[in-house]
């Protein structure tokens, strides 16, 4: 409960942090739909009352006699005078004796006993399978990321989009930009498809969780706020709306998406409709708040004067800034960034240190990530070793548990575990595929480990011998069993064989 | 199996036939000095079972029948004022002379009766009008349970069928049983033929034997584990106690003995986990479809077994 508090609190800010960056129609109804949006009907049920989930897990009392009849003096419900014609199982005879006059129940209340009952376990491998999928997402959009960063072709691809971004936002803004110095014919297919496969997999991310719409939303916010090029109204409403009702926690049903679509739009419409002139209003109040935005981030950033190497193409300088004192251009409301103080306003200089350490945690991602396999490999060829050497051990108990732990390492690997079961009752369970007689000699050896495993005994030589001889057949069985993928895993990853 | 046990059981299945299982499961709780709790119809060879296995091991054996007006005394003896020599003279019960007890249709007698077998049964040992008198050894109370036909009985509470190790139950025969019984009968009564093959100091050295069975921590982990879920399950609602935990560990270790080992096994316990802990379970109320049956097959399947926890969590000797 008090998370989506803090959600919607921070969407909230979010949302006032566009408007006063970005003032337009658009922004104001999304600002004002953000503020509505708790008041609607269906997002509020979901989004504010206490979380139902919890409920059941209080085991509920078992309903009986005492406690049924405690309830019903507690509540009486509906209760109202005796008339003649209602039927005497009604009266409520407790209520009756000490009101002193015959009352009746209007309502028959159920016991709950028949809803309680609820399922006794749920699988959850399902869970699990799920918990997976986020990170491969995680994965493609980093990998995507990266390929954009590290291929020259795709680089100046994206060095061209940002050009046609820079252009459309001077269109439309007061700014200026330090264009890429891209060809002009240069093909942005390759980046727009990495860029596309990256923003597919945040939106496949985004469809998983209400951290992740959060995370959009605040990229969304980041990139209208940065670029000074806000998407039209109907875009912005529409965007943050599907993000708002994706933080809610309870399955969006196609009624309910549907009701809040159609309010939203009617805030929407109501807010450009109704209320057209209060752009000059709110622009002074948003002005006044950039100021004091400015004025900090430049108490923050100071000391920093020289922009980070590489990161020069963003930074944005209007010829008019220059000319300090010239009163036409400082009474132009169309050119808002007029003396140098003011040329941070829009793009506040923290946010080139935001950028640098992204970088930096990329950069380190990208040189760490290739050696990670080696370095596990590594491990796993080690331990193998060590368990190797108990193979020879002079504890024949110890060894005999080492070498039968590796016939089940290796039976695992090769997808014939048979699960929870004991040892002694895998034998049944292994599949035909095994040579002649491997189940008797399994089970043999399984009583050996049993042995080795929970009693004190020293054991003979020959219980050695015996796990050995069956380690050996086990490696020729399953490896000529096994194909292509299996031997890899089997030789690389679990260093199964020497 | 030890082959003196296998001699005894042999003994046994001449007089009743094809109840392999149960009588292994009896000796099992012999040596692990528990109690039985046998829950069953009428007829089905209980007390052929009670004086097979008194007369294989050469036990003393009584039969009391349990009806409401069965006193404590019946069972514990009482004290006489004998008037020629002017003393309270001690007339002893029906406990003091058994090593093996057949409590017939323990849920009919009443609450006090039951509760002076079942201290009996913990204690071994009776104390009537300030003195103590100790009960035989080997002491083993078999006690039944009809499951038809309640009506009118008191019966046993939880709290004290935690008391018996198992509760088991014989069942019908099969077709060849039930045909090779009345073969049997028809000149002779079987039970004349069963010989005593063991005696009573032998089962006291077993007992003693059973005591020193190696349980590794790994096993004792596995029952920790195992008990400790069957708490947590959602369908229960009083799960295995510390003493039922005791009992497991205990009566694993005959199982383990029983199979001629000297060291216990996650397989015994598996094995013996039904029995021991079939009547220490109480199910909720409101889940219905749910047996205990079910409850402990699910344990066992969603608890992980000593042997693989032992190999995949680290190839150090545990």
């Amino acid at each position: 409960m008090r998370k989506r508090w803090i959600g919607y609190a921070v969407w909230l800010g979010l949302a006032a942090c566009l408007y006063f960056f970005e003032n337009n129609t658009g922004t104001r109804t999304v600002l004002l739909c953000s503020l509505l949006f708790p008041l609607l009907p269906h997002p509020r049920k979901a989004f504010f009352t206490a979380d139902e989930r919890k409920k059941p897990e209080e085991a509920p009392a078992p309903l009986t006699v005492r406690s049924f009849a405690a309830r019903e003096a507690d509540d009486p419900g509906d209760v109202r005078p005796y008339q003649p014609g209602d039927p005497i199982r009604r009266i409520h005879w407790k209520l009756s004796a000490k009101k002193d006059e015959l009352l009746v129940r209007e309502t028959i209340k159920e016991p709950e006993s028949v809803q309680e009952e609820r399922c006794v376990s749920q699988p959850v491998s399902a869970q699990k399978k799920k918990a997976r999928f986020p990170w491969l997402l995680i994965c493609v959009t980093a990998f995507c990321l990266a390929l954009l960063l590290l291929l020259p072709e795709a680089r100046r691809g994206a060095q061209a989009l940002c050009n046609r971004v820079f252009a459309a936002s001077e269109q439309v803004n007061a700014y200026a930009y330090d264009y890429f110095p891209v060809p002009e014919n240069q093909s942005v297919l390759l980046a727009a498809i990495l860029a596309g496969c990256s923003a597919a997999a945040l939106l496949a991310l985004l469809l998983r969780g209400r951290l992740s719409a959060l995370a959009v939303m605040a990229g969304c916010t980041f990139f209208q706020v940065y670029f000074g090029l806000s998407f039209p109204a109907w875009a912005n409403v529409i965007l943050y709306g599907l993000l708002g009702l994706r933080m809610m926690k309870r399955p969006i049903k196609r009624r309910n998406l549907l009701s809040c679509i159609a309010i939203l739009l009617a805030v929407f419409l109501a807010g450009t409709l109704l209320l057209p002139d209060v752009d000059a209003a709110t622009e002074a109040v948003s002005e006044t708040v950039r100021d004091e935005l400015s004025r900090v981030a430049q108490q923050i950033t100071g000391g920093m004067s020289e922009l980070p190497e590489g990161d020069t193409e963003t930074r944005h300088i209007h010829p008019l800034s220059l000319q300090t004192g010239d009163s036409e251009a400082q009474n132009d409301r169309e050119y808002r960034l007029v003396t140098v103080e003011e040329e941070q306003i829009s793009m506040p200089r923290f946010i080139n240190w935001l950028k640098m350490i992204l970088l930096f945690l990329l950069l380190v991602a990208l040189i760490v990530l290739p050696f990670t396999p080696f370095l596990l490999l590594n491990a796993r060829k080690k331990k193998a070793e060590e368990a190797r050497r108990a193979f020879a051990s002079r504890d024949v108990s110890e060894a005999v548990r080492a070498i039968f732990s590796y016939v089940l390492l290796w039976l695992r690997e090769t997808g014939r575990d048979a699960g929870n079961l004991l040892y002694r009752d895998w034998a049944d369970k292994l599949p035909e595929d095994l040579p002649e007689g491997y189940r008797a000699r399994f089970a043999k050896c399984a009583e050996d480990y049993e042995e080795a495993f929970y009693s004190h005994h020293a054991l003979p030589e020959e219980k050695r011998q015996r796990a050995l001889e069956l380690l050996k057949e086990t490696e020729a069985a399953l490896w000529s069993a096994a194909d292509w993928k299996q031997h890899l895993r089997i030789r690389y990853w679990m260093c199964l064989c020497e | 199996m030890r082959p003196q046990l296998e001699c005894v059981v042999r003994e046994v299945e001449k007089a009743i036939v094809g109840k392999r299982p149960v009588i292994e499961r009896i000796l099992t709780v012999m040596l692990a000095e528990g109690h039985v709790l046998l829950d069953d119809v009428p007829g089905v060879g209980k007390t052929t079972l009670a004086v097979a296995i008194s007369r294989a091991i050469g036990l003393a054996f009584q039969r009391v029948q349990f009806t409401p007006d069965v006193l404590p005394s019946d069972l514990v003896g009482f004290s006489m004022y004998e008037k020629a020599s002017g003393e309270w003279l001690y007339r002893p019960g029906a406990l003091n002379s058994a090593n093996l007890i057949l409590g017939d249709e323990i849920n009919r007698a009443s609450s006090k009766t039951q509760s002076a077998l079942l201290e009996a049964m913990e204690e071994r040992q009776i104390t009537v009008d300030g003195k103590t008198y100790p009960l035989q050894t080997p002491f083993l109370v078999i006690a039944t349970e009809n499951s038809v036909g309640t009506a009118g009985t008191q019966l046993l509470p939880y709290a004290q069928l935690d008391r018996f190790l198992v509760k088991l139950s014989l069942g019908y025969p099969d077709y060849e049983a039930q045909m090779t019984m009345l073969r049997g009968r028809q000149t002779a009564d079987p039970l004349e033929t069963v010989a005593r093959v063991t005696g009573r100091d032998e089962l006291l050295a077993m007992q003693r034997e059973v005591r020193a069975v190696t349980v590794r921590d790994a096993v004792l982990d596995y029952i920790t584990r195992l008990t400790f879920a069957s708490r947590e399950h959602p369908a229960v609602e009083v799960g295995v106690s510390p003493r039922g935990a005791l009992f497991l560990c205990r009566t694993a270790k005959a199982k383990a003995y029983l199979e001629g080992r000297d060291y216990v096994t996650g397989g015994d316990v598996q094995d013996v986990l039904t029995d021991v802990c079939r009547h220490r379970l109480l199910l909720k109320e409101n889940v219905r479809e749910t047996t205990v049956a079910q409850v402990l097959d699910e344990l066992l399947k969603k608890v992980e077994n000593p042997d693989r926890r032992g190999l995949f969590t680290g190839m150090k000797k545990p």
